[in-house]
């Protein structure tokens, strides 16, 4: 049942949001169809998502394993990532055919780019979900405040709208969020004619990623002892 | 031989730290096998994990020049969700056994433990009985200067107690054993020398029929 769910929740997505889309505002952005749009941009959001917020449980869930001296804490985040990451390719590979086969067009403006782009969106996955790893290590009962943070951040991060339809007034606060950044690069990436709001640039997801990184690696050196001691978290 | 120096351990609880030792230094002589006894809670299992380098001490060091398996318990270091046989593999990398001698290693936890066609059944899905013999036979299948055996060999039936003990015998010729037990008999047919762990301190009793008695008492 949990294989089936993996590959059911993005298409659920898919399928709602490209009906509840098409009913309003007619069937094509950009000039791409409404559903090509939203799962270019929602599949990273969601493998991002689910990265960040599975490496809080990876530390609970492999508890047994910290019995051989040799398995460390990281290596289970690190693991957790590369799972995330496998599943993740190839649900959206399944998808692609699929949309292909049905008659989408499907081909990538920009591979290269697009790819360096997911895989900084990896990279700072990594460091916010071994950030928030440490945070509810220390703070348990911060858990589930941070699930609910990640509900909006679907709305803001430009997942089934393009950045440009968000609010202008409030661009400049939106523009702080580095999945905004993320989506609309991935976005202008695979899609020809896609325009991108002003202020979305690479430079700064790289700068926010490069600076979680390290504090994330930071503060797991300092808080290493205490990950692996059996009594908390 | 091992060797703790001012070896301090303390627990975070939702209620606030708890020490387990403090300050705790002494030397256990090399060659002897180690029954660990006293009360539950009393910090057995945690000397274990220390001594096995699976946890670390708040401070102080604790020094061996031996190989020593990882503890061996009851919960096991499984991961309950994948098969008995991968994890068998999943150690066997860990510990650098591949190809041939990782078959080799599967085959004969495989028919130590007697599980039969169950080895392809997830972990979560055996009795304690089942996890502890796998986790039992995984470490025999290694092999280390010192095992630390946590009360794995109590809850099987007699049959299997008859066959840890003589895989025992065999391995204690080239080996040594840390024991965790309740069971004394155990304790006085295995171990040379006993620690006796008790309010965070721990005696050590080279005759093994005094340190029983002063448990007892």
């Amino acid at each position: 049942m949990g294989a089936v769910w993996i590959l059911i929740e993005p298409i659920c997505h898919l399928l709602i949001f490209s009906l509840l889309y098409t009913m309003i505002r007619g069937r094509t952005i950009s000039g791409v169809e409404y559903p090509v749009f939203v799962l270019v941009g929602m599949a990273p959001f969601l493998l991002y998502r689910n990265t960040a917020l599975r490496l809080m449980d990876s530390l609970r869930e492999n508890r047994s394993l910290f019995g051989y001296k040799q398995i460390k804490p990281l290596d289970t985040y690190i693991a957790r990532v590369i799972v995330e990451a496998c599943i993740s390719g190839l649900v959206y590979a399944l998808i692609v055919f699929g949309f292909a086969w049905w008659g989408f067009d499907m081909s990538i403006n920009n591979p290269l780019m697009w790819f360096m782009t997911l895989a900084l969106g990896l990279l700072f996955a990594f460091s916010l979900g071994m950030v928030l790893a440490l945070i509810t290590h220390a703070l348990p009962s911060l858990k589930l405040v941070i699930r609910m943070v990640f509900f909006p951040l679907y709305f803001i991060s430009g997942v089934l709208i393009p950045a440009a339809y968000l609010p202008h007034a409030l661009m400049p606060i939106l523009l702080l969020n580095p999945f905004l950044h993320l989506t609309e690069l991935i976005r202008g990436e695979v899609l020809p004619h896609y325009a991108m709001v002003d202020g979305i640039s690479i430079g700064y997801v790289t700068g926010f990623t490069l600076v979680l990184l390290f504090i994330s690696l930071g503060s797991y050196r300092a808080r290493r002892l205490h990950l692996i001691s059996t009594k908390n978290g | 031989m091992f060797e703790l120096r001012n070896v301090t351990k303390s627990y975070l609880t939702p209620k606030g730290r708890r020490y387990v030792f403090r300050n705790l230094s002494l030397a256990i002589p090399p060659g002897k096998n180690i029954g660990l006894i006293g009360r539950n809670g009393a910090g057995k299992s945690t000397l274990m994990r220390l001594l096995g380098g699976a946890d670390v001490p708040d401070s102080g060091t604790i020094v061996t020049d031996r190989s020593i398996s990882w503890p061996v318990g009851l919960t096991g270091g499984f991961q309950g969700s994948m098969s008995g046989r991968d994890n068998i593999k999943f150690v066997c990398r860990v510990y650098g056994a591949e190809g041939e001698a990782m078959r080799e290693k599967i085959r004969f936890v495989q028919e130590f433990a007697e599980i039969g066609t169950w080895i392809d059944e997830p972990i979560k899905t055996y009795s304690s009985g089942m996890r502890s013999r796998v986790a039992f036979g995984l470490s025999m299948a290694f092999d280390f200067d010192y095992y630390l055996i946590d009360e794995v060999m109590s809850v099987g039936d007699a049959q299997f107690k008859r066959k840890c003990r003589k895989i025992f015998r065999e391995k204690l010729k080239t080996s040594n054993v840390v024991l965790v037990s309740h069971s004394m008999s155990e304790i006085s047919k295995l171990c040379d020398i006993v620690l006796l762990v008790k309010d965070g301190e721990i005696e050590i009793y080279e005759d093994v029929i005094e340190g029983i008695k002063a448990y007892s008492a």
